[in-house]
């Protein structure tokens, strides 16, 4: 049966975090995220699962990615001066394929930026927050019913792929406060998914020995098969090589199991990578995500209210990005796109990268300050 | 990939895997009883190698085996092997040895 | 044979990629003749390194194994530990990984006397980067980035790691391998943070231009500065300055961190009140 809460979206996201099955989290205190972590500190150790507050940024990422790599669900969440700090030990997740749900509540930057002002400039930093070669998987809470939605398909995911996961929320997202419908709980429970396990002979394991774009298999330790994680290029084994066609096929395999699997498979599972809001008989597209698709809603009435046929189209899996749809959008609307976003075009790039076009109309904002309805009513009316 | 063989050839109360061994000379210094000593080896990248040239010397103390850092000087247990006693015969060659720059007294003491 | 260490090595990863005379090898091994001693059973046993020469302990050693990022072994073995209270956790860290840029997380484990086994192989230089200097670099030495002499003055491992609470802290070095054996063993029977701060050699990149370039000089300088704590506390205050003492420094019963998070857990399911200050004999 599906629930109705009131609640805000951190809260959500950490509720929804120990429904997917964490037994595990470890952080360390910032604004706009903070909540996320107060709530693992009482929820956690009634469900026996274990919480601890880490003495900075990289020691909070780097306990959860312990615990992960030893087969226990754990998850951090930040905000974006967290993620640049833990970027180094993001890249081992990467590299060594350990599951983790990070949940960055973006605020303004860069730098120390403003703490307590929303902001969406961490979409780029979502996509290559290490250095290196990789693919990441970055899912966007566009309500406070995906706070918890998409944290629980980050934890999916994050198992299903073993990769991290970014769950981005906003400050204003996560700080909204209001009722949020989530669904029942056993079918959520029914769903979830856990990381494939090796039950051959304890000899035969090879963890990284996979074929080109699947997920390593690792086992949980302390189960006889002991196995070896390194942040170094590995073979099949694990163990650490220079081997240059072993490096070569690591790469393309650590891009191609994300990418290269949802290009194929048009996502990376059978739930929804956008929405779209009126569309169908649409003259003009808004794109906007986050807590800015909630005022595009509102945008889209008052311009239909005008006689303009506005509709929205709210990507919820920012990367890999919804591309077969946004070339569909970018044919089908030609000029008549406005994206609208809390940055200097960070996502706006991406659409130009499919649409191969920049003839769209955009509506920045970095200023800490949401978008109002009206802004975006004016800009399009403007452009029509 | 070396071979790893940690097992006794045959009733020796010290004996060596020359393939871990990377000739260090800690082995050599720590001996009480002058068992050991390097002997020039062209093909070991420093250009020696572990010789154990007075076994029947050996007094089973495994200060060898214990501060060998490549696992490739191995004593046999004090129950399987009927040790020396350290006479001072075998402590005047160890002096020896180690003033011969850790080399067997029958090399060159040159590096 | 009088000891099985095939039990124990990933033999097919043999030899060792350290240099010749390296401690790190003799570390190794009475690393895992202790862990023989406990009986503990390998399944059961996570070894975290880091980076740096010690960060390949991990490959060697057939166990469940981490080789993490530089310097954050301890906050990935918290992680471990606190999610596996049962097993047994053995952290390898360099003097730089452990000291410099770990430096934060050392002091944290410590602090919270967390169960975890930290193996400070401190050979006084970064090694495996040639040469740089080392937060236990001594004054004076020559690095590769101290062209014209060292002047950082340097950390003392134990007194930091008394000082940040671990309950158990020991010095030793790989020269005596049987008494770093038995400090193991006595650490790893510890309930709580056990440090050990191992002086181990260098001679290639401390040794080579600090006068001690095969491994016996580099032993003989690490003899040099070393006493047995009794004799140490025997020394006048100008004598103890240049020398280290070694042995068990600190050895207390304090709480460990999973024994008290297991309070916590019993407290989120009402089957205790919150905990209080009242639950603890220091109270600031």
């Amino acid at each position: 049966m599906a629930r109705e809460v009131i609640s805000t979206g951190n809260e959500l996201a950490s509720i929804a975090a120990i429904d997917a099955g964490a037994m595990f989290f470890s952080g360390y205190p910032i604004t706009p995220s903070s909540e996320v972590m107060h709530v693992a500190s009482d929820l956690l150790p009634e469900v026996g699962g274990k919480f601890i507050q880490m003495e900075d940024e990289i020691a909070g990422i780097a306990a959860a990615l312990g615990a992960s790599m030893t087969g226990v669900k754990s998850y951090t969440a930040t905000s974006g001066p967290g993620i640049s700090l833990k970027a180094e030990q993001i890249g081992l997740g990467f590299i060594a394929e350990v599951p983790l749900v990070i949940v960055n509540v973006m605020r303004g930057g860069p730098s120390t930026g403003l703490p307590t002002r929303v902001s969406q400039a961490d979409i780029g930093q979502a996509q290559y927050p290490t250095h290196g070669d990789y693919a990441s998987i970055t899912l966007c809470a566009g309500s406070l019913s995906e706070c918890y939605t998409e944290t629980v398909r980050g934890f999916n995911l994050a198992e299903k792929y073993m990769t991290p996961v970014f769950v981005l929320l906003d400050e204003t997202i996560g700080h909204m406060h209001g009722k949020a419908v989530l669904p029942d709980l056993e079918e959520i429970k029914a769903n979830i998914v856990n990381r494939a396990t090796f039950d051959g002979p304890i000899d035969e394991y090879k963890p990284y020995k996979v074929p080109m774009n699947k997920p390593a298999v690792l086992n949980k330790m302390f189960q006889g098969y002991k196995h070896h994680v390194t942040g170094l290029h590995h073979g099949d084994e694990g163990f650490p090589t220079e081997d240059a066609a072993q490096c070569e096929f690591n790469i393309e395999r650590l891009v191609g199991k994300i990418n290269t699997v949802a290009k194929e498979n048009d996502g990376l599972d059978d739930l929804p990578d956008y929405e779209e809001y009126m569309l169908e008989d649409a003259e003009v597209c808004l794109i906007a995500y986050g807590s800015i698709g909630l005022g595009a809603y509102e945008a889209v009435q008052k311009l239909r209210a005008e006689g303009i046929k506005a509709g929205m189209f709210r990507p919820i899996m920012l990367w890999p990005s919804p591309a077969k749809k946004i070339a569909e959008i970018g044919a089908k609307f030609k000029d008549k796109i406005f994206i609208t976003e809390l940055n200097m075009g960070q996502y706006s790039k991406e659409i130009e990268r499919i649409i191969k076009r920049d003839d769209f109309t955009t509506l920045l904002k970095a200023n800490g300050r949401p978008i109002a309805p009206a802004e975006m009513v004016a800009k399009v009316k403007e452009m029509m | 990939m070396g071979t790893f063989k940690t097992e006794n050839p045959g009733n020796q109360p010290v004996w060596v895997n020359t393939s871990n061994c990377k000739a260090c000379d800690i082995c050599v210094s720590v001996c009480p009883s002058g068992v050991l000593g390097m002997k020039y080896e062209i093909t070991s990248t420093l250009g020696a190698m572990i010789s154990i040239d007075h076994p029947e010397a050996c007094i089973g103390c495994s200060e060898c085996e214990l501060s060998c850092p490549d696992f490739a000087i191995y004593v046999a247990d004090k129950k399987d092997y009927k040790f020396a006693k350290l006479t001072d015969e075998s402590k005047e060659r160890q002096a020896a040895i180690i003033a011969n720059n850790y080399m067997s007294l029958s090399e060159q003491g040159v590096k | 044979m009088a000891f099985n260490y095939d039990k124990y090595l990933r033999v097919n990863k043999m030899p060792t990629l350290w240099c010749w005379g390296c401690g790190d090898g003799v570390i190794l091994k009475a690393t895992i003749r202790a862990i023989d001693k406990m009986g503990w059973d390998m399944d059961n046993v996570c070894v975290v390194s880091g980076i740096g020469c010690s960060g390949r302990f991990s490959s060697y050693i057939n166990c469940n194994t981490i080789h993490t990022t530089h310097g954050r072994t301890v906050a990935y073995a918290t992680g471990v530990k606190l999610a596996n209270p049962s097993v047994n956790v053995i952290v390898v860290a360099g003097d730089g990984d452990g000291l410099a840029i770990g430096g934060n997380h050392t002091i944290h484990g410590c602090r919270r006397n967390i169960d975890l086994n930290f193996i400070l192989i401190n050979n006084f230089i970064y090694g495996l980067t040639n040469s740089q200097t080392s937060p236990t670099t001594p004054q004076g030495m020559w690095s590769v980035s101290a062209q014209n002499g060292n002047i950082d003055p340097t950390f003392n491992a134990c007194n930091l790691a008394i000082g940040a609470g671990a309950s158990f802290v020991a010095r030793e070095t790989m020269i005596d391998p049987k008494k770093l054996e038995k400090i193991l063993v006595k650490g790893f029977s510890h309930r709580g943070f056990s440090f050990f701060d191992i002086m181990s050699n260098c001679h290639i990149n401390l040794g080579r231009k600090n006068k001690m370039a095969n491994a016996m000089e580099n032993l003989a300088w690490i003899d040099s500065i070393t006493t047995p704590l009794k004799k140490w506390e025997a020394l006048s205050p100008e004598e103890q300055l240049n020398k280290f003492p070694t042995g068990v420094l600190r050895e207390v019963e304090q709480a460990e961190y999973c024994d008290m998070y297991d309070q916590v857990i019993a407290a989120a399911q009402g089957k205790r009140g919150k905990i209080t200050q009242a639950d603890f004999a220091k109270k600031i």
